[in-house]
């Protein structure tokens, strides 16, 4: 292996992003951990739309919503403040002042420790913590795809599997059935439609078919249930997913919080 | 959505036969100065959105702030687009610190970050300088293309190469597209040419372009080259009076609407004259005419046509006057097309064919230039009267026209003859297609109602 690639491949491994783009790597989507630093005030203010001004206002003046801090000192949101500044927001919406928004958060936020508690002494189970993350299993010619398919499916909270041949598909459908499969079809020499029709046959989740080449007709032909032509925007690649699967895997967790 | 990039000017993407083609690797390459640079933030500027950025990268051959210093000057460069559809970085650091492997991990990283649309890298060159072993700068190329491949972005890599490389560069193999910047001297003269060596997955137009450097950006002028088509050509034909009388009186049958014709002539037998009257005479009637002139400025040609009572400000009168110093043949043509489109110029007097000739280093080009404009005018009917000078003030032996009069439909030569103690024009008309002519050497006279045919010589008459 040249040194390009050792550098390459360990780049692929650990996204050092900036501050302001800091994610979760696979580990942390799938344990769950919503309390890693993850978003940026920018995108936070855009998620939930509050100002950036008004999030650090409310943090000053609140101390409720405290976001973590990256070596260089950038604000790290995490899901749970996410979902707690929704809270907030809504109850403003509906005509609380924010101080009274805070004082209910607060509130919510005992009761859910008490909840907890009652969990581990072996009472009901949580919602959240029952839910798994939406799975896909990704069969991908081209490694570079691949990688930019799995960031960006990654980023909105489903767990992916990749897979760079044909045969490994038919051996992960057996093991372990993915939520949704996204198939290109030039993989394994243009074995996709084949692929599409064996899997339709057996099963009916949701399948996404990719190509460089325009051929949308027979992808859906071969029970395909959306088609979408490489190079793929990442925004219509992953609301593509989302649509097919009804709901992203962030918002199907948080709305089970609720 | 189209599936091309345009790079904002409507004559450059017409070269590319419509704009680059999106998401492909286009190599720019030139010597420094030739405005790579220019061109490729023309490029950013101008299809860099919110929703899918342009990032420029810099490398280690330019300091980033002083290419944003000159980029402010240029007319599409937009402050407030910059962090928020444009995105300046400089690579230099990574470059330094962990080599070409940083440079792929950072790009990597940018492309998921900002998912842009296009993505620039200046100078590519300077890259090859961080990896000792061929082999080793390929596998780099490889992953890059594959990795900008995976993405819906277009890539821009800008390199100082000279000819030579061309050829030799593993990045030349790997792009999609290659645009050339460079010039070409004849003489003392310069030019600027632009070439595409290459254009996958799409039709272009080849040769050289001549190109200047604007306030806007990269100024192109597409080289004139029609292929031959026989459309509309001698659909409307229709014969009618020149509105010249030396002419008509020579031209048996009339004039036809839409000819070409070559006036020859030594210096101050009325060459420009006759096209004026030609130009004129059409105006006179709800024409629209166009006088194309290097040879006399607005002033000088007011002055001559006050003479005949004649005045340039006739609103059916365009007249295009471009010094001939450093002039561009081929922006002339533009400029000379775009006239003729807007003032819907029915006849037309290019006054000189030298001049024109002086402009383009080649001769055979000169001539298919000529043939093109011709062309086009003749589908448009539009009337083309362009006068040619001849070195030998008595007794013409050739017409140094290029080969011109092979072109036109008619040539008419205008000669001095020595007579008794006073010098006297004469008319022949060599030439003319699809109709009879006089095949007589006729006098004429200019008069304040213009040229007008006099007397045939008599038998004493001395020809030389």
């Amino acid at each position: 292996m040249t040194r390009v690639e050792e550098q390459l491949q360990k780049s692929f491994q650990s996204d050092e992003l900036d501050s302001d783009h800091q994610l979760g790597n696979i580990i942390d989507v799938q344990g769950a951990d919503d309390r890693a630093g993850v978003y940026s005030i920018g995108a936070v203010a855009k998620m939930v739309d509050v100002p950036a001004q008004t999030l650090r206002s409310w943090e000053d003046r609140y101390a409720l919503i405290v976001p973590v801090r990256s070596p260089a000192g950038q604000r790290l949101y995490t899901r749970d403040h996410v979902e707690e500044l929704r809270f907030v927001r809504d109850h403003i919406q509906s005509g609380l002042q924010p101080a009274d928004a805070h004082r209910l958060l607060a509130e919510r936020r005992r009761a859910r420790a008490a909840d907890v508690d009652e969990t581990a002494a072996g009472g009901r189970r949580d919602g959240l913590l029952d839910e798994s993350p939406l799975a896909i299993l990704l069969a991908e010619r081209d490694p570079y795809a691949a990688e930019f398919a799995e960031y960006f499916l990654r980023t909105e909270g489903y767990v992916t599997t990749i897979v760079l041949n044909g045969d490994d598909v038919t051996r992960v459908l057996a093991g372990n059935r993915p939520d949704l499969l996204v198939i290109d079809l030039m993989i394994s020499g243009g074995a996709g439609l084949a692929l599409c029709r064996a899997v339709r046959a057996a099963d009916q989740l949701p399948i996404l078919a990719v190509s460089a080449i325009a051929s949308g007709d027979a992808a859906l032909e071969a029970g395909a249930d959306a088609f979408l032509q490489k190079p793929v925007q990442p925004l219509q690649f992953v609301s593509t997913v989302r649509d097919l699967l009804g709901t992203s895997a962030f918002l199907r967790r948080t709305a089970s919080v609720r | 959505m189209s599936d091309r990039l345009s790079s904002g000017s409507s004559r450059l993407d017409s070269i590319l036969g419509g704009g680059l083609p999106l998401n492909v690797i286009t190599l720019l390459s030139g010597r420094p100065g030739t405005g790579k640079t220019i061109l490729a933030q023309q490029y950013v500027f101008h299809n860099a959105t919110s929703a899918q950025p342009a990032l420029y990268l810099t490398t280690v051959s330019e300091p980033l702030d002083k290419l944003l210093r000159f980029g402010q000057s240029l007319e599409y460069f937009d402050n407030s687009a910059l962090g928020d559809r444009v995105f300046y970085e400089d690579l230099g650091q990574v470059l330094t610190e962990d080599g070409l492997p940083g440079v792929l991990a950072r790009i990597s990283q940018l492309l998921k970050q900002r998912r842009p649309g296009l993505i620039v890298i200046d100078s590519f060159k300077a890259l090859r300088a961080y990896e000792e072993d061929d082999a080793a700068f390929r596998t780099f190329l490889h992953h890059l293309a594959g990795m900008v491949t995976a993405m819906p972005v277009s890539s821009f890599w800008v390199g100082e190469y000279d000819g030579e490389q061309t050829a030799q560069a593993p990045e030349f193999a790997v792009a999609d597209a290659i645009i050339t910047l460079g010039t070409d001297r004849t003489a003392e003269r310069e030019m600027r040419i632009l070439q595409v060596q290459k254009l996958r997955g799409s039709g272009y137009h080849a040769g050289k372009h001549t190109y200047r450097l604007a306030a806007e950006g990269l100024d192109v002028f597409p080289r004139l080259a029609d292929p031959v088509d026989a459309s509309n050509y001698g659909g409307a034909q229709e014969l009618m009076s020149s509105g010249v009388p030396a002419l008509d009186g020579m031209l048996v049958d009339g004039y036809w609407r839409g000819a070409a014709t070559v006036i020859a002539g030594p210096s101050g037998i009325g060459k420009t004259l006759l096209a004026l009257h030609f130009v004129v005479a059409g105006a006179e009637r709800g024409e629209k005419g166009l006088i194309a002139t290097f040879q006399e400025n607005p002033v000088q040609l007011e002055r001559i046509m006050g003479g005949f009572s004649w005045t340039q400000n006739d609103p059916n009168i365009e007249l295009m006057y471009r010094s001939p110093v450093d002039l561009y043949l081929d922006e002339w043509v533009h400029d000379f097309f775009d006239t003729l489109a807007r003032t819907g110029a029915r006849r037309v007097a290019i006054d000189s064919l030298g001049d024109l000739r002086a402009a383009c280093g080649d001769e055979l080009r000169f001539r298919e230039y000529i043939y093109s404009l011709l062309q086009r005018c003749a589908r448009a009917n539009i009337s083309v009267m362009m006068t040619q000078e001849v070195p030998e003030l008595f007794g013409v032996t050739k017409l140094s026209e290029y080969g011109i009069s092979h072109l036109s439909d008619n040539v008419i030569l205008l000669q001095f003859l020595r007579g008794d103690s006073e010098l006297k024009r004469a008319v022949t008309v060599l030439k003319t297609r699809g109709s009879a002519h006089l095949q007589q050497l006729r006098q004429y006279e200019i008069t304040p109602d213009g040229a007008v045919l006099g007397e045939p010589f008599d038998s004493q008459q001395s020809l030389d």
